[in-house]
């Protein structure tokens, strides 16, 4: 307990830190971005008008404290060039909503079906499901996503008489976006997995519970699974809060309103407070998904001791 | 003994001449048990008895040749040069594959086979140099940050900090401030790419940290470093090495992702990641789709070979397999 | 224990992920939802030169940020707008000047007072179609107020105040009352505008943003979340935005109390977004499911190498974005590209001919438009079709017409004014092989494309010993403040978009001091020895200064664009627009205006039963040329 609220505490500063950083580093940018193509027409009494509206005059300390005294008052701004005067906490609140549920439906797939395909991989090492997991896996990883992301929206709409976009009010639309999202983390979790559980049919333990005559099948799920799986719970915590940053991707692709590409687009136009609300946001989540990761890794596996004190039992 | 003779009775003829005085060597007492293993060997060996990766070790040491080669063979042609169409004076866009251009033309007349190889040096190089930054700092860091206690929590809030601030805003910066070019890439991708290997190798050193064994060298006085190398990290060099051969992949997905998004390098110094976005808006064109194949082609031949490579020497290279 | 502990704080953040969630935030009416794209296209009228159902869908992948056209410059944002809201003048689809929400109107004897009267009956409408109110001159008057208000950060404000008594003072603060700028309601029909010197183009004027009308108590309740949704609007236009969700779609239907909707055809037009168009717009207008596709250029080669596709394109229409390659008479450049001899070189008349005459402009211009380069080469830095004065077009004026009729390519000049630039310069202290640096965003691969070909034409005609060009790719971020503004090239291209309707407005990046090529530092004169930018500028302030003999104005500018040619200080080379397009939209229907908002107006057009190809569309252009000539001519001797 101890441990967690000393952790929290030092993210808290490191939130304030990265948000603070990446605050000043977006007011490096070019004034010129803050007004698109007419910039040359326009006057300078308009751009000195737009600047000072958008607080970018004022000297940074000063707008270091606007900035923070706003969020303590749970005002998250507006945004400047993405959606002008539209309040940022509109347009996320559904985007995060449609991200997040995206992202959760294929992290279930991706899981369940990743994590099974790595156990039957490892099980049957170097026979033809471990040879088949393998070809699938590289394949996955080796040809960009881009391409068959594509290729799979183009022919699969044609021959599954699937709708090629994503619209809320049709369910079949859901199918292939979010098998494009799993295809990639299918292939990763069944390859960690497969390595991890690798590692662990080795060790003595197996080899005496095999002597003690246990069936393959348990030595498998009570002994090996667990130990195989703490590598990864570190990151599990994370990917499920993550999926409130879509795939850029596959929503550029099916028209999914989502938050992928979002980030990159706000920093691009030069959306401050959109970039701003959106670094708050993933950095928490980051820093809380991470500490998160940490906790659910001890739990699994009671030999590991996060706090100062150590040592294993 | 010096000669042989059947006695039946033990009474009988037992003669000093049956007997041969054994002599007593003191230094043969000390030798012991010698085997003669060394890890890396028993590795090499086990690596070569997978037939596959071994192919694949051969491939892909040819392609790194054979883009190293390219410009010194005859009749190769520059990747940037433009060719003009002898019958119009325009631009020989969009050739097909034929005698002269052998991968084709792309749309503004340049040779794809040169325009390949030069970006598969380019990329390859570009992977390289960031995989070994990202080992090299990525490892130590990760190490540090995983076993010794005082610095975990200094370390986890560094990493959270430049975990989050979002590279595209460190690149745009970048490339704002110097050009668009392989150094600014570089650069960039290093310092975002360790992160993650560091990640990696701390939350396994937690695992393992507070074994029995580290305990028992903590007491016997073993210090930090000699820990962190001869305990730690030959137990995780199987996963390591599988994080290190997929590094290069990684490193030119990451630059086709970030070509993707218009961050990348500029069309006039040619690049795996730029050769794929070229292509990719052809996909759908069977007659232009040749100008996708290569690039992709080369992308998948050098995946699939680190992955298997990887793989197979991260298995090799686990003690447990060694014969 | 700890199993237990684990297992809940997955099933926590799972629950906290999935739960809440407000509802769906952007407004729409209580119609029943409109089916999305993936409904199918009925079938068109048998034997009917147009569609039975006249439905527009398309996919698009730039979004709007704003509706509020009283502060945006943004062409997609205004062509928005457009169809919303009407203005007090419109043009037909041959570009001649017709009333909209003004019958008449009149101007005083000395120019300097314009009055119209407006139609009666004209209502406001909210985006569900409930009427609101009546369509005032104090509209007008209020959307002004709001513009000439800093705060509210109008883009288009400085384009009001250049031309309307009073408004420059009482935007910078020196006048307060604003009863005093230029512009009244005298009674709810009568609007009267007051300037500050006679502006023989101000009705072209008319039809911009900045002269839209809105509705004040609206405008007021509003404040800064005008125009950020659909329901934060008013509508008195041919359409009403009734559908609107960023990054998805919008959908406008046609507004029925609409004082002219019985030329207004096309009865929805369905706008869904995908940031992939270009590389599903293709496919999706295969299947039927849109109207209407930009075909990028990549996939142009596959459509017209298929006879069947083939049949379904034709060229899109040109725009008035004008650019061209300027040279640069300030370099501010790293001293490793030798701006000091650059500056001696780019005062030398034969050394920039000789640029000039070695690129072969339409292959240049290959790597943007495949198909028919020449299409969109122009040859004057005002683009044809955007003024026209009895008749006569401005690109047919006087010392235009020449070089309109002309062309600058021809490889053997170029070694003849490279061999006299070469004497010239080195007697000057030039070195050779003189270094050009040639910027280019990083963004536009067609531009990164057409960078290469240039840099090669130029040192395979001209010699890698006389010039050696340098390209710069600079990020999009700050592309312009780091290149051109900052005097960081030495040959680059650059565009300029017109205010208005008369050729004054391409004058304008060539001021002296302001930030295009800074042509004020050449010291190249013409044949009397006068600095030949001191005369341009002489005959551009004449120019501007004849408001009453447009056709002389015309000639003065004219000749004035032609020394800037004819001297190789600027090189025109293409105008916006072009491409190719499958789209069942006649491209002549529509209101024509060269500058404004006119052109993207729907009125009048109806969607056709099959996609016009490229054959009848070239018809159709030189139909429409004739036409419009005819119209021209007609509506000059009123």
């Amino acid at each position: 307990m101890k441990y967690i609220l000393i952790r929290l505490s030092r993210s808290l500063l490191t939130l304030i830190i990265v948000v603070t950083v990446v605050f000043l580093l977006m007011r490096m940018m070019p004034i010129e971005g803050y007004f698109g193509a007419s910039f040359d027409k326009l006057d300078e009494a308009q751009k000195t008008a737009k600047l000072n509206n958008l607080g970018l005059l004022d000297p940074w300390y000063i707008q270091l404290k606007n900035f923070y005294t706003d969020i303590l008052k749970g005002d998250l701004g507006e945004s400047i060039t993405y959606r002008p005067k539209v309040a940022i906490t509109k347009i996320l609140g559904d985007k995060l909503i449609t991200s997040i549920r995206f992202g959760l439906a294929s992290l279930a797939v991706s899981l369940i079906v990743g994590l099974s395909l790595g156990i039957v991989m490892a099980r049957f090492k170097g026979k033809f499901w471990d040879k088949l997991g393998t070809c699938y896996v590289v394949g996955a990883n080796a040809v960009p996503a881009v391409i068959y992301y594509l290729l799979i929206q183009v022919y699969f709409t044609d021959i599954f008489k699937l709708p090629l976009l994503y619209s809320k009010s049709d369910p079949k639309s859901w199918i292939l976006p979010v098998l494009c999202l799993s295809l990639v983390n299918i292939a990763y979790y069944a390859m960690w997995i497969r390595r991890y559980m690798v590692d662990e049919l080795n060790k003595d333990y197996v080899r005496l519970a095999r002597a003690k005559g246990l069936k393959n099948k348990d030595i498998m799920t009570r002994h090996v699974m667990r130990n195989a799986f703490v590598p990864m719970a570190q990151y599990l915590p994370a990917s499920i809060l993550y999926t409130v940053s879509g795939s850029i991707y596959v929503e550029s692709l099916f028209s999914i309103p989502g938050t992928g590409g979002l980030l990159v687009t706000a920093i691009q136009r030069q959306d401050n407070t959109l970039v701003q609300a959106l670094v708050l946001l993933y950095s928490s989540i980051g820093i809380v998904g991470l500490m998160l990761g940490d906790i659910l890794m001890a739990s699994f596996d009671p030999r590991i001791k996060l706090s100062q004190e150590g040592g294993s039992r | 003994m010096t000669s042989k003779k059947i006695i039946n009775n033990m009474a009988d003829n037992i003669d000093p001449s049956l007997f041969d005085f054994a002599e007593y060597d003191e230094s043969k007492s000390e030798l012991t048990g010698y085997s003669n293993y060394s890890f890396w060997r028993s590795t090499v060996q086990v690596f070569m008895k997978n037939k596959v990766a071994v192919a694949l070790l051969i491939l892909i040491v040819t392609v790194v040749l054979f883009t190293l080669v390219q410009p010194y063979l005859p009749n190769q042609k520059s990747p940037t040069k433009i060719y003009l169409d002898p019958n119009t004076g325009l631009q020989y866009r969009n050739v097909q594959p034929n005698d002269e251009f052998i991968f084709g033309t792309n749309s503004i007349g340049q040779d794809l086979w040169a325009r390949l190889w030069s970006g598969t040096r380019t990329s390859l190089y570009i992977g390289v140099a960031v995989g070994i930054f990202e080992a090299i700092v990525g490892i130590t860091i990760g190490a540090l940050w995983g076993y010794v206690r005082k610095l975990d929590a200094i370390i986890t809030e560094i990493y959270n900090v430049w975990d989050n601030i979002p590279s595209t805003v460190v690149l745009i910066i970048l490339t704002y401030i110097m050009k668009p070019s392989i150094p600014t890439i570089i650069f960039a991708m290093c310092m975002t790419g360790w992160l993650q290997m560091a990640r990696f190798v701390r939350n396994l050193i937690l695992i393992i940290r507070d074994r029995e064994y580290n305990l028992a060298s903590r007491c016997l006085g073993t210090p930090t470093g000699r820990i962190i190398t001869k305990n730690l990290l030959p137990y995780l060099v199987s996963v390591i090495m599988l994080r290190m051969a997929l590094a290069i992949p990684a490193a030119i997905g990451n630059e086709v992702f970030l070509s993707y998004i218009g961050m990348g390098l500029p069309v006039d110094i040619p690049s795996l990641g730029n050769l794929i976005n070229e292509g990719r808006a052809l996909m759908m064109d069977p007659s232009q789709r040749y100008q996708l194949f290569f690039p992709a082609a080369v992308i998948s031949v050098v995946t699939i070979s680190f992955y298997v490579i990887g793989n197979v020497f991260a298995d090799s290279a686990d003690p447990r397999n060694h014969v | 224990m700890k199993k237990i502990l684990s297992l809940l704080l997955i099933l926590a953040m799972i629950l906290t992920a999935c739960s809440g969630g407000k509802p769906p935030v952007s407004q729409t009416p209580e119609t029943p939802e409109t089916p999305g794209p993936a409904e199918e296209q009925p079938e068109d009228a048998d034997g009917g030169k147009y569609a039975e159902e006249q439905v527009y869908k398309t996919v698009y992948a730039e979004e709007i940020q704003t509706i509020n056209y009283l502060t945006t410059t943004t062409n997609v944002e205004f062509a928005l707008a457009a169809n919303l809201v009407d203005t007090l003048v419109d043009y037909d689809m041959y570009g001649v000047l017709q009333p909209a929400l003004a019958e008449t109107w009149e101007v005083s004897d000395d120019g300097l007072t314009w009055t119209f009267h407006l139609r009666k009956g004209v209502k406001w409408l909210d985006f569900e179609g409930t009427e609101v109110a009546e369509t005032t001159a104090h509209d007008f008057v209020s959307a002004a107020a709001y513009i000439l208000v800093p705060e509210n950060e109008s883009a288009t404000a400085n384009l009001f105040y250049s031309v309307i008594k009073n408004a420059e003072e009482y935007f910078n603060g020196d006048i307060t009352d604003f009863s005093e700028v230029g512009i009244k309601a005298e009674d709810d029909y009568t609007l009267v505008y007051t300037l500050k010197e006679p502006v023989p183009y101000f009705e072209s004027m008319l039809t911009y943003v900045c002269f839209f009308p809105a509705y004040g108590p609206f405008l007021e309740e509003m404040g800064d979340q005008f125009g950020t949704t659909n329901s934060a609007l008013l509508y008195n236009g041919a359409y009403i935005l009734s559908e609107f969700e960023p990054q998805m779609h919008r959908i406008l239907t046609k507004n029925p109390t609409y004082w002219d909707s019985e030329n207004i055809h096309i009865v929805e037009l369905n706008y869904k977004y995908n940031k992939e168009a270009t590389s599903l717009a293709g496919e999706m207008y295969k299947r039927g499911e849109i109207t209407a596709v930009e075909l990028p250029a990549s996939i142009i080669d596959e459509w017209m190498n298929n006879p069947e596709l083939k049949a379904q394109v034709r060229p899109g229409t040109l725009g008035n974005y004008s650019w061209f390659y300027a040279f640069n008479f300030d370099p501010k450049f790293d001293a490793q590209y030798e701006p000091e001899n650059w500056k001696i070189a780019v005062n030398n008349p034969n050394f920039r001919k000789s640029v000039v005459s070695a690129i072969n402009r339409i292959a240049a211009m290959q790597t943007e438009e495949p198909y028919n380069p020449e299409y969109r080469i122009i040859n004057t830095i005002t683009p044809p079709n955007f003024a026209a004065q009895g008749g006569l077009d401005y690109t047919q004026t006087g010392a235009l017409k020449a070089i309109t009729e002309g062309d600058f390519f021809d490889k053997d000049k170029a070694v003849e004014y490279k061999n006299k630039a070469v004497e010239e310069l080195t007697a000057a202290g030039a070195t050779f092989p003189v270094k050009i640096l040639m910027p280019y965003n990083t963004n536009s691969t067609s531009w990164a494309n057409e960078a290469q070909v240039v840099k090669q034409q130029l040192e395979t005609t001209l010699g890698a010993d006389y010039i050696e060009v340098t390209l710069l790719p600079h990020a999009p971020t700050g592309f312009l403040d780091g290149t051109r503004r900052a005097g960081n090239y030495s040959f680059m291209k650059v565009n300029w978009g017109p205010d208005y309707a008369d050729p004054q407005t391409y004058t304008d990046p060539f001021e002296r001091g302001f930030n295009y090529n800074f042509p004020e530092y050449t010291t190249d004169v013409t044949a009397d020895g006068q600095n030949i930018f001191e005369v341009y500028e002489a005959k551009v302030n004449e120019a501007k200064a004849e408001v009453t003999d447009l056709a002389k104005r015309f000639e003065l500018f004219a000749e004035a664009e032609a020394m800037l040619i004819d001297n190789a200080f600027v090189m025109p080379y293409n105008v916006s627009g072009g491409g190719y397009v499958a789209s069942k939209v006649h491209p002549f229907e529509a209101p024509y205006s060269s500058f404004g908002i006119s052109s993207e107006r729907w009125k009048g057009q109806k969607l056709l039963a099959k996609p016009m190809n490229t054959e009848e569309f070239e018809a159709a252009q030189q139909e429409w040329q004739a036409a419009r000539e005819a119209a021209l001519k007609e509506a000059a001797k009123k």
